[in-house]
């Protein structure tokens, strides 16, 4: 037993590690060089013939190859297992340039989103929700509203008549008349929404039914600065802090009836933009965005109110007009033809 | 209406700035539309309030004017007219002629023309000159709002009758080709053997003033409004006059419109011939509508006198006497149709003072109301669809009978019966919907032809179902609503994925229904087809199910039917569509029930059995759910994999036939003694043998 005879094992063990590239391979080396019949185990059986004065140092160099083993074993098993860990990621390269694979969301109609909206305004001022037919009995949709039979205001509404002398309603007021009619107590303050009908010929610009937002407040003591408040609030929370105006307007179910202009983002109220008249507001400046008005007092006397002690205010929002001119889309029909590319590009672009 | 600048300044003084008067106009609630300065006068084209027939003149735009300005209105020059013996009789057979006046005017010489001034006049409103005596009447209109008329008196046969047409009774109304029917009841003014006019609506051709006309009666009238309208839009023929007078004429005005014609056939080479005859005398009523200051303070947030209100009115031409603090305001003939409540008075203060000068304030409110339950949960729905992909569109309320050729419905079907519009332009708005899977597959078409295979769409809708219901009776309407949920999809399931190429199927919208069940809390199923619901037929007989919420059927959910899809001419893809009632949906639902997970791992094991067609696997799950021991937690089906059975015919085809593999879920035991492998494979035995007992004889068998 000598120190010649340690070298020779680790000479011969390291020759067979160099030749080692797999985990197997090392599993194959380990069992051989540090299990029991290993070189390295047989010489130490050997320790008991070796004289006793010597035998410390040869089982230190014994003790010391075997740990030598050891260390180089698990050397090259951190080295085996990176090299596997490199390549391994080598293989599983990916390519991010392809499409992502999560389901792709669809969307919900600018109308939809635009209503809400509204809704979200009308809630900060107390209103709640009131739903109505949309087929009508004539009486709810003009009678009750101070348009009697061959009123000219009849005119502004063209009708469709369906069966038992009733209609589809041509504008979302019905619900206001419902709800007077119910005598809810005061203050009533109810917001309608949804689909109305006009007999029209369509084309890009005009629909046969199309979308109308309203709101009627009722209670003792409201006032035409109150209207004019509430259509500011209105206004300014849509529209952000762009300068409006009110004017005179005729509707047969208001009185005084107000409209608001909004001035003309484009042209900034001057009616002109890049040297020519504005098209986007006809050269006026402004734009039409809401129809108001103080409840007509025939309306309140109708569903048994007194207008000297009880006053309203109603208006109303073209919400197909708004929606579309928020997405930007200039053919309103377009947001009524389930056509999926316009939907697609309205919530994706492109 | 279009007006001209310049002559609108020989009613009123005008701003001097054009972009100021403008600006004016429309602060009035003249609404300028356009402003054209090109070869002639600057012109402003005017969109006038529905209910303001006096604003149709020259004379109503600058009272309006003068009601903001305060200064004064100026008028045109008329003829006074001897009114105490008429020189052409008139007969009035009807109420509903106010007040009506004939004057005969006659001509020795030539045929003489109106001054440059006033035929400038007529082409800047874009009315063009055809004679004297028609541009008189057309001018007095233009002025100051009085309709008026002539007739050739030589064609005229013996008094002027004023009355009702009778059944049958035809006239020629100008530029018509051919004698028209009148409806019964239609007022006209007649002479002994023809119609010469249809009242205040338009003359007609036997009576017409013509270049050779030497003898004129002049017609100046105020007619019922309703049946002025009428009868222009039983003959569909709107004129200026119909116009003004279906809106309201001032009765007082007749007179004065008919010295009008006169003073300007005057210049024009023509003579009066005897005095005007008259019938008809208007009878103020005298309208008084009592204010107070403060209560058009109140209504206004204001702080005017009322000395102040009382000039405002003024200028409007309203009559103020005072008594005490009530001012009694006095309508004028004009304004005698619009002004009836205070509310309309207080327009007029408003008016003046201008809509944007007056206070604003904001009424005091409660705190803000939260969003609806309903409204809550349509949009978890929303969410639910749009995170499968779904787009929400909108449909019309109405279709063609193409919607029910394209179910394939016969007329005795349910779908074949429908709420009917009476009077709609396009034929493709004549029925009121009654389902809404038309318009869907309808969408799918169109997304088809445009390239867009891959279609989600949803919609929010009502579908309408006739009621017997009698004529006019507001209290029972011909149709019952129904709001509804519908979806369709058509073409991948996930259509912007390269890996996943499947196709959307009934189970793609079942899964959608279970999320919305999750969402909604709600204990939404599918259960197996009814035969009576509508849809039924339209869809696939084989993959069809009911949509129930606690057990009661509230939508369907299936696979649209071949036949369908060929009649909608739709050869790419198997479009699936689900319905469902939205008080369903917007019912009220149960939260989550949370349970603690448990701390152990639990057992789960496989069983796989082939099934024949029909036999269901949710069955074969319920099987092993009932009989599985106490400890088994969860039945899951984890996969399907179809198969033939082993050839077995001639022809060595197989049958057939899904395997489909559960996966049970077995709780571990109480905590430290763990479940023997025997106590779970003996368990699994007992369901194999129990799901054999129950369904061997149909030919299921594990694999």
């Amino acid at each position: 037993m000598s120190t010649p005879d340690v070298q020779s094992i680790l000479d011969a063990f390291r020759a067979e590690l160099r030749e080692a590239s797999t985990p197997a391979q090392l599993d194959e080396l380990k069992r051989r060089h540090t299990g029991k019949s290993s070189p390295v185990k047989l010489l130490m059986k050997g320790l008991r013939d070796v004289d006793p004065a010597d035998r410390p140092a040869i089982a230190a160099s014994f003790n010391e190859c075997a740990k030598t083993i050891e260390a180089e074993l698990q050397s090259a098993a951190s080295a085996i297992e990176a090299r596997a860990l490199e390549a391994q990621l080598e293989a599983e390269w990916m390519d991010l340039s392809m499409p992502g694979l999560a389901m792709a969301r669809g969307g919900r109609h600018p109308l939809t989103l635009m209503e809400e909206r509204c809704m979200a305004v009308m809630r900060q001022l107390g209103f709640t929700v009131v739903e109505g037919p949309e087929v009508e009995h004539p009486y709810y949709n003009f009678d009750a509203l101070n348009i009697p039979e061959h009123h000219p205001a009849r005119d502004m509404q063209d009708t469709f008549w369906v069966d038992a002398g009733w209609l589809l309603r041509s504008h979302t007021t019905t619900v206001q008349a419902r709800v007077l009619e119910q005598r809810p107590q005061l203050p009533i303050r109810v917001a309608s929404y949804g689909r109305v009908y006009r007999n029209e010929a369509v084309d890009a610009t005009h629909l046969a039914m199309f979308h109308q937002f309203e709101g009627i407040w009722v209670d003792r003591g409201l006032t035409f600065a109150h209207l004019k408040g509430t259509l500011e609030f209105i206004a300014r929370a849509l529209y952000g802090d762009h300068r409006i105006r009110f004017k005179p307007k005729f509707y047969p179910y208001t009185e005084p009836s107000v409209g608001v202009d909004l001035e003309c983002s484009v042209c900034r109220g001057s009616g002109t933009s890049g040297g020519r008249s504005c098209e986007a507001c006809h050269a006026a400046g402004w734009v039409t965005i809401l129809g108001a008005g103080m409840v007509h007092p025939k309306l309140l006397i109708e569903f048994g109110y007194d207008p000297a002690e009880v006053t309203g205010i109603a208006f109303g929002l073209g919400t197909t007009r708004m929606a579309a001119q928020k997405a930007g889309v200039t053919k309103i029909r377009s947001l009524y033809e389930q056509d999926q590319r316009v939907m697609r590009s309205l919530k994706r672009g492109g | 209406m279009r007006i001209a600048r310049d002559v609108l300044e020989r009613f009123t003084e005008l701003p001097a700035d054009n972009r100021e008067l403008r600006l004016l106009l429309d602060d009035l609630g003249l609404e300028v539309k356009r402003v054209e300065d090109l070869d002639g006068p600057l012109t402003f084209t005017l969109e006038l309030l529905a209910n303001r027939g006096d604003h149709h003149c020259y004379e109503g735009v600058a009272r309006e004017i003068v009601g903001r300005t305060g200064l004064g209105l100026r008028t045109v020059a008329t003829t006074p007219l001897d009114l105490s013996v008429g020189n052409w009789p008139v007969e009035r057979h009807t109420p509903l002629v106010l007040t009506y006046t004939a004057t005969v005017l006659v001509r020795d010489g030539e045929a003489g023309t109106l001054s440059a001034e006033d035929l400038r006049t007529l082409e800047a409103a874009g009315i063009h000159s055809i004679s004297a005596p028609v541009d008189a009447t057309n001018l007095a209109n233009l002025e100051i709002g009085q309709p008026t008329h002539v007739f050739d008196a030589d064609k005229v046969d013996g008094p002027i009758i004023l009355r009702e047409s009778v059944a049958g009774e035809r006239a020629w109304p100008l530029f018509s080709e051919e004698h028209v029917e009148l409806p019964a009841g239609t007022l006209v003014v007649a002479d002994r053997s023809k119609i010469l006019a249809v009242a205040g609506v338009i003359g007609c051709e036997d009576s017409k003033a013509t270049e050779a006309t030497t003898r004129l009666v002049v017609e100046s009238a105020t007619f019922d409004p309703v049946s002025v309208r009428k009868a222009s839009r039983a003959l569909s023929i709107h004129t200026d006059s119909s116009a003004r007078f279906e809106r309201g004429a001032d009765p007082e005005k007749a007179v004065l419109g008919a010295g009008r014609v006169v003073h300007l056939l005057e210049g024009a080479g023509w003579r009066r011939d005897g005095g005007t005859s008259r019938v008809g005398i208007w009878e103020d009523p005298v309208r008084v509508i009592e204010i107070t200051a403060a209560g058009t303070n109140g209504f206004l947030e204001t702080a005017l006198s009322a000395e102040a209100i009382a000039e405002i009115l003024e200028r409007y031409g309203f009559g103020v006497a005072f008594e005490g603090e009530t001012l009694r305001v006095r309508v004028p003939s004009w304004r005698l149709w619009d002004v009836a409540f205070p509310a309309d008075l207080y327009e007029e203060v408003a008016k003046s003072v201008g809509y944007n000068a007056t206070p604003v304030s904001l009424p005091p409110v409660d705190l803000g109301a939260l969003p609806g339950a309903a409204e809550t949960r349509r949009q978890a729905v929303d969410e639910v669809l749009v995170g499968n992909g779904f787009y929400e569109v909108f449909t019309d309320g109405f279709y063609g009978s193409w919607a029910v050729e394209g179910l394939g419905v016969d007329e005795l079907h349910p779908l074949a019966s429908h709420v009917t519009t009476r009077n709609s332009l396009e034929r493709s708005y004549s029925l009121l919907k009654n389902n809404c899977l038309a318009q869907a597959v309808s969408a799918v078409a169109t997304n088809a032809h445009r390239r867009t295979d891959d279609v989600k769409l949803f919609e929010w809708t009502r579908t309408f179902h006739p009621v017997e219901a009698p004529e006019g009776d507001k209290t029972r309407s011909p149709s019952k609503e129904r709001a509804v949920l519908w979806a369709i999809a058509s073409g991948r399931a996930f259509p912007g994925s390269w890996s996943d190429k499947s196709l959307v199927d009934a189970l793609f919208l079942k899964g959608v229904v279970q999320e919305l069940a999750v969402e909604l809390g709600l204990d939404l199923a599918l259960d197996v087809p009814s035969t009576s619901d509508p849809l039924h037929d339209c869809l696939h007989p084989g993959r069809q199910a009911s949509i129930t919420l606690d057990g009661a059927r509230v939508g369907i959910l299936g696979e649209v039917h071949p036949a369908v899809l060929k009649n909608f001419k739709i050869k790419r893809g198997r479009p699936v569509y689900l319905e469902i009632r939205a008080d369903a949906l917007l019912a009220e639902g149960s939260p989550p029930v949370f349970i603690e997970p448990d701390s152990t791992q639990p057992i789960e094991r496989h069983l796989t059995f082939s099934l024949p067609p029909r036999v269901e696997a949710q069955s074969i799950a319920a099987v092993i759910d009932a009989f599985g021991p106490e400890w088994l937690t969860h039945v899951h089906i984890v996969d399907r994999f179809d198969h033939l059975t082993v050839p077995a015919g001639p022809d060595g085809s197989g049958e057939p036939r899904r395997a489909i593999t559960f996966e049970l879920t077995f709780s571990p035991g109480s905590s430290g003694q763990s479940r023997s492998a025997d106590e779970v494979n003996g368990a699994l035995e007992q369901l194999v043998a129990e799901v054999e007992r129950q369904y061997g004889s149909a030919g299921v068998v594990q694999r």
